[in-house]
């Protein structure tokens, strides 16, 4: 896997761990975007599949291209956010948000829900495809926020390769969709488009989890497989930074292999669904 | 080339030369004449002059002789004195003659010579003959006197001084021929040199004319060659010589080349042109145009078009680029080799040139009109010997020399472009597959990438989770052990459940026979003990027994309908078609609710009509369960007024079943009626008008429901029209059935029928070939399976409009069938609700056919049933659309699941 320049990460020498240090600050001054505190084997693979492609042989170099190459940053910065997801991804959990979560959302007059890391909004229609088929729609706010602003424009098109939707449409079955899952888009050659109503209710915004602070307080918190990437110093930080945007009995949804048990706020929440990560914050 | 009159250099110079050589001829001949009449003149000097002299001093001589021998003769008197006295004297007058001749052109010396004679002959005959004839007569002494005269003497003085006089004008004479001929001489030396002078100036003034001449058009020639070089090589040009000479011949030569340089030139020109003009063409077409266009141009034709071969392989010959064409029209878009002219053209490899051109061949036509093609020519564009292209132009005109040149020369690179051109062009396309293929494989081993890594991310946080969790193993396992007891207990209570639910219908079924076999007993024995009683008994003990028949009577109800409800329910429950008899309803009804009514005060009718058929076919015991229900229903919410039956032929407005008869049986009381807001709720199971109508009347609620399901079992409807205070009317419609009813009944029948109608509704609003969708769904082929053949016909049109193959099976049974026959299908359409196979089964046995575990089903469901729609997933379908259908809708969900085939 790794031929040149960087050494295996497990072997990483000290002078390579400057290397990155050094080039994660570069990052971070140039572009205000902070990976400082991510996984550092994670930010090591993506930063040896850049240099593979840019045929550079040290890290240094690569922050040459940092300071002095255009557009550099941007590729930098595109290659360490994941945008890696589905609609209804990991259908259980969105079956058991409708058959537990919804019910206790229905009791309330309005709904905030957050999506944090929300990527290209794939998990943002399915939410809002519940919603609606829950009758919550009308009601319910949803901001989804991301770091990148270039996966944000691409989810307020709603437009989804059509190859993928093969499995949407298994996921949304699974998940105990209740219509059938093409009264939701229309489709063309390529993409398939979701109806424009789903959008009427959901904000889009720019949002970074590592530097920016709470900007409302929420019923809903879904934040899923974006947390697997920082280091467990930065998810503390983000999971107060979501602990404090919680309204009491408030619910926060993590990514099924992800877990409140190793978090300073996890006494703050009472498990509601062990299984699908569900987490409902206490009195 | 040159004119008659041609004077050419080498005439020019040997004119010159024969100019010089006569003049030089002329002045020889000239000088020679002068110099022998010179020669003449000297030669008569010498000759006659000397004569002269000679002749003058021979007379004086002989006078001298004779006065000599005279003398002589005398003194000695000697003979030989005398002697040459007569010698002398007989020749001196022959000399006196020659001279005198000599002197015939000066007659004054002639006079004097004359003179000389007279003198001399006087002297003879004075003095000379006198006294030699004295002498004779020896009469000496008179003759030596006569000598002593002076007279004598004086007389040969004067003649010698004659003689002297005439000696000197002679040589005067002389000399002033001498002069003269002295000056002929100057004179001749003279004119020799300005003979000369002349001639030299003649020769010069010649040689510089002629010089001048043929110098002259050279540097002529020499300029107009200069003016084109200096002009960059422009050999429009042409020399023009006025002189008739070899320069003449050479700028005639020169211009000859000239010419050939021009057309060879304008043939390179034009080659280069064309040749310049199709290069960087990226496509056929393009290329096509722009060399058709430019050898027309260059060719001046009026129509041509090239046919460019689709591949080597290929026979086919495709129209690419047309010239002056009048729109699409010109010549034909394809011919295949051997074709007509063309084809045949392209066989055999070799330019064909028709020059007689059919009148109906071609027409040249333009804003203005047409005109026919004088000349056609048509040219194979060859390519490692191989025919690649063809061309054709037609032009008003003929084609030269050069046209033909033109084209032979284009042609012979144009195959080269064309397959460089169709290389590239296949590389191109190529390339774009190999991009498009690399793209997708980029984002596939991205997306892998990005997966891999995730998963990565995810086992690696698992590892330290399971780190962690090892360190708090001991609780973690001691809570996984209670989880595992708890899960095994909940497990087994699931099962339990599981269990019970389904031996809940058992149950309920078994239950109600179990209580019926009781019951039957306390039935029987109340209805014997109130009857019997009567003589033995207390009037109270009768009537408890009564109160415990009727009361079990009421259970026995409640428990049968219960059972039908769950029999219905657990679809247990099978219609027995029948003959029924129906001229012994009417009595039937009659007999066993007249009472009823009369004991209410009812007023109960029953009216059939005379249409009504006396057979129909239905189950009999279900009719009269339903009506009896019915009635029952009526009876019991009516205070006061009628209960009616109305019985008659008439079909409902929404069949659920095609049948021949259709019966109506309208139920009608006077009661409470039902509140239109409760119409639909009242057929539900457990279920009356509201609370209070329950404990006001009694009852369970069970009856309509069941009537409900029954109606639909035997394939017919009931409709409810009713007010409330005023009355309700039930109308049940049923279809005579001889062969059963074939389908399930069930609720969804009647949506089906709203959807295929909703279906072609939408089938006709369709606009053909919308979006140009046509080219995804193009050629895909689609099985639809539906018992209803108007909904196949209203799905077929819509997809075979989209250009898409159609095979349709009227059940599940054929669906089948048609897979095995069929191959290459892209998806199936299936409906549900089909008899003889349904869906449900349908799709579990073509998933379990190894070949189609993939193949996208798309199941079509009825809106209403979402235990439907989990069921059709359960069995393998990969999708769902509810009916009624929206054509759109079906569309998109088509294009997802055929997009990634």
């Amino acid at each position: 896997m790794n031929d040149q320049g960087l050494s295996q990460e497990d072997y990483l020498t000290p002078m390579e761990e400057m290397e990155i240090d050094l080039f994660l600050e570069a990052v971070y001054r140039l572009s205000g975007f902070d990976f400082r505190k991510y996984m550092r084997s994670s930010i090591v693979r993506r930063l040896q599949n850049r240099m593979r492609m840019e045929r550079a042989t040290t890290i240094s170099s690569m922050q040459e291209k940092l300071f002095h190459e255009s557009g550099f940053v941007e590729k930098i910065l595109n290659d360490f956010s994941i945008n890696v997801t589905e609609m209804f991804r990991d259908p259980d959990f969105f079956k058991v948000f409708r058959h537990t979560v919804v019910p206790e959302l229905k009791k309330l007059a309005s709904i905030r829900i957050w999506h944090a890391g929300c990527a290209t909004g794939e998990e943002v229609y399915s939410m809002a495809i519940l919603l609606k088929e829950e009758g919550l729609m009308e009601k319910t706010t949803i901001y989804a926020t991301d770091m990148n602003e270039e996966v944000l424009e691409k989810a307020k098109k709603g437009m989804f390769s059509l190859q993928k939707m093969q499995t949407y449409t298994k996921n949304y079955l699974q998940a105990g969709g209740s219509e059938a899952f093409s009264e939701y888009y229309t489709a063309d050659n390529h993409f398939a488009y979701f109806e424009p109503s789903l959008l009427k209710n959901i904000i889009f915004a720019q949002h970074n989890l590592v530097t920016d602070s709470s900007f409302n307080e929420f019923h809903v918190i879904i934040c899923r497989n974006v947390l697997i990437y920082f280091t467990s110093e930065l998810q503390n930080e983000v999971q107060s930074l979501f602990y404090e945007s919680l309204c009491t009995d408030g619910f926060l949804g993590l990514g099924n292999k992800e877990s409140l048990r190793f978090s300073q706020c996890a006494t703050g929440y009472e498990e509601f669904s062990t299984l699908q990560k569900i987490y409902r914050k206490k009195h | 080339m040159i004119g008659k009159n041609r004077f050419g250099i080498s005439a020019k110079i040997i004119t010159g030369y024969a100019v010089i050589i006569v003049c030089l001829v002329i002045s020889i001949f000239v000088v020679n004449n002068q110099l022998s009449t010179m020669q003449k003149e000297r030669n008569f000097i010498i000759h006659h002059d000397l004569q002269v002299h000679s002749l003058t001093n021979e007379i004086e001589k002989k006078l001298l002789e004779m006065e000599n021998g005279q003398r002589g003769y005398v003194l000695t008197g000697s003979e030989r004195f005398l002697k040459s006295y007569n010698a002398a004297e007989n020749s001196w007058r022959d000399d006196f003659n020659q001279l005198y001749s000599l002197l015939a052109d000066n007659p004054s010396q002639q006079n004097n010579l004359i003179n000389i004679k007279k003198a001399m002959m006087s002297w003879v005959n004075e003095t000379g003959e006198p006294i030699i004839a004295l002498k004779k007569n020896n009469k000496n002494a008179a003759a030596v006197k006569g000598l002593q005269q002076e007279n004598s003497i004086q007389n040969v003085e004067n003649i010698r001084s004659q003689f002297e006089q005439f000696r000197s004008t002679e040589i005067s004479l002389t000399e002033k021929r001498a002069a003269h001929l002295d000056s002929r001489n100057k004179n001749l030396t003279y004119g020799l040199i300005s003979l000369l002078v002349v001639v030299i100036a003649l020769s010069i003034g010649l040689a510089l004319f002629i010089s001048r001449s043929i110098v002259n058009t050279v540097k002529e020639v020499i300029a107009s060659i200069k003016a084109m070089t200096s002009n960059g090589g422009d050999v429009s040009k042409r020399i023009f010589v006025k002189t008739k000479d070899e320069i003449r011949e050479l700028a005639h030569a020169t211009n000859d080349l000239l010419d050939s340089v021009e057309k060879r030139d304008w043939l390179q020109k034009s080659t280069n042109g064309i040749v310049g003009q199709y290069q960087g063409k990226a496509t056929m077409n393009e290329l096509g145009t722009t060399f058709i266009s430019g050898v027309a141009r260059s060719t001046d034709a009026s129509y041509g078009a090239i046919y460019v071969r689709e591949s080597m392989d290929s026979k086919k010959f495709i129209k690419k680029g047309q010239f002056a064409g009048t729109a699409a029209d010109v010549g034909r878009d394809v011919f295949t080799i051997g074709e007509g002219l063309v084809g045949q053209c392209a066989i055999e490899k070799s330019p064909l040139l028709i020059e007689n051109v059919p009148n109906d061949y071609i027409l040249v036509s333009s804003a203005l009109g047409e005109a026919q093609a004088k000349n056609v020519i048509i040219v194979p564009v060859l390519f490692e010997g191989d025919t690649i292209a063809v061309l054709e132009l037609a032009t008003l005109q003929t084609f030269t020399e050069e046209h033909k040149a033109l084209i032979e020369n284009v042609t012979k690179t144009f195959g080269l472009t064309v397959d460089s051109i169709s290389g590239r062009m296949e590389i191109v396309r190529l390339l774009k597959e190999s991009q498009a293929l690399t793209e997708e494989l980029q984002a596939q081993s991205e997306e892998l990438q990005t997966q891999s890594e995730e998963l990565q991310m995810q086992s690696e946080e698992l590892r330290m989770i399971n780190e962690q969790l090892e360190q708090r193993s001991l609780e973690a396992e001691g809570k996984s052990r209670e989880l595992l007891q708890a899960k095994n207990e909940l497990e087994e209570q699931a099962q339990e459940l599981s269990l019970s639910s389904k031996y809940k219908s058992e149950f309920l079924a078994n239950m109600s026979h179990e209580l019926r076999t009781p019951l039957n007993s306390i039935l029987i024995l109340s209805e014997m003990l109130a009857e019997n009683a009567a003589s033995h008994q207390l009037a109270e003990d009768e009537e408890f027994a009564r109160v415990i028949h009727s009361s079990g009577q009421d259970l026995l109800h409640l428990i049968n309908d219960i059972l039908d409800l769950s029999k219905v329910e657990a679809g247990k429950l099978e219609m027995l078609f029948n003959e029924v008899n129906m001229s012994e309803l009417p009595q039937q009804l009659e007999r066993n609710f007249a009472h009823v009514a009369q004991q209410k005060g009812l007023d109960f009718r029953v009216a059939m009509e005379n249409d009504v058929p006396p057979l129909i076919y239905t189950d009999e015991t279900r009719v009269q369960q339903i009506l009896k229900n019915l009635l029952s229903n009526a009876i019991k919410f009516t205070e006061r007024g009628t209960v009616a039956v109305h019985i008659s032929s008439q079909a409902p407005k929404e069949k659920r079943v095609e049948a021949n008869h259709w019966l109506c049986f309208a139920v009608s009381d006077t009661g409470i009626g039902i509140p239109k807001e409760k119409h639909d709720h009242i057929f539900e199971a457990f279920q009356q008008g509201d609370g209070a109508t329950a404990r006001k009347f009694g009852g369970t609620g069970l009856g309509l429901s069941i009537s409900l399901e029954f109606i639909k079992l035997l394939g017919g409807t009931l409709e409810l029209e009713s007010e409330e205070g005023k009355g309700s009317t039930f109308y049940m419609y049923l279809p005579s059935l001889p062969e059963g009813v074939t389908t399930l009944a069930s609720v969804e029948e009647e949506t089906v029928l709203q959807e295929v109608a909703a279906t072609v509704e939408v089938e006709e609003k369709l606009p053909p070939n919308e979006q140009g969708a046509l080219g995804f769904f193009s050629g895909k082929t689609v099985l639809i399976t539906d018992d209803d053949q108007r909904n196949i016909f209203a799905l077929k049109t819509a997809l075979q409009n989209e250009g898409m193959q159609v095979i349709t099976a009227a059940n599940g049974h054929e669906c089948l069938t048609l897979l095995e026959e069929t191959e290459n299908l892209d998806l199936i359409l299936m409906d549900i609700m089909m008899p003889v196979m349904d869906g449900y089964e349908t799709i579990q046995a073509i998933r379990a056919q190894e070949a189609y575990q993939d193949i996208p089903i798309i199941a079509l469901t009825a809106k209403a049933m979402k235990n439907d729609r989990e069921k059709c997933l359960e069995v393998g379908a990969s999708d769902y659309v509810s009916k009624p259908l929206k054509i759109e809708q079906l569309f998109s969900v088509m294009r997802v699941w055929i997009s990634n085939q």
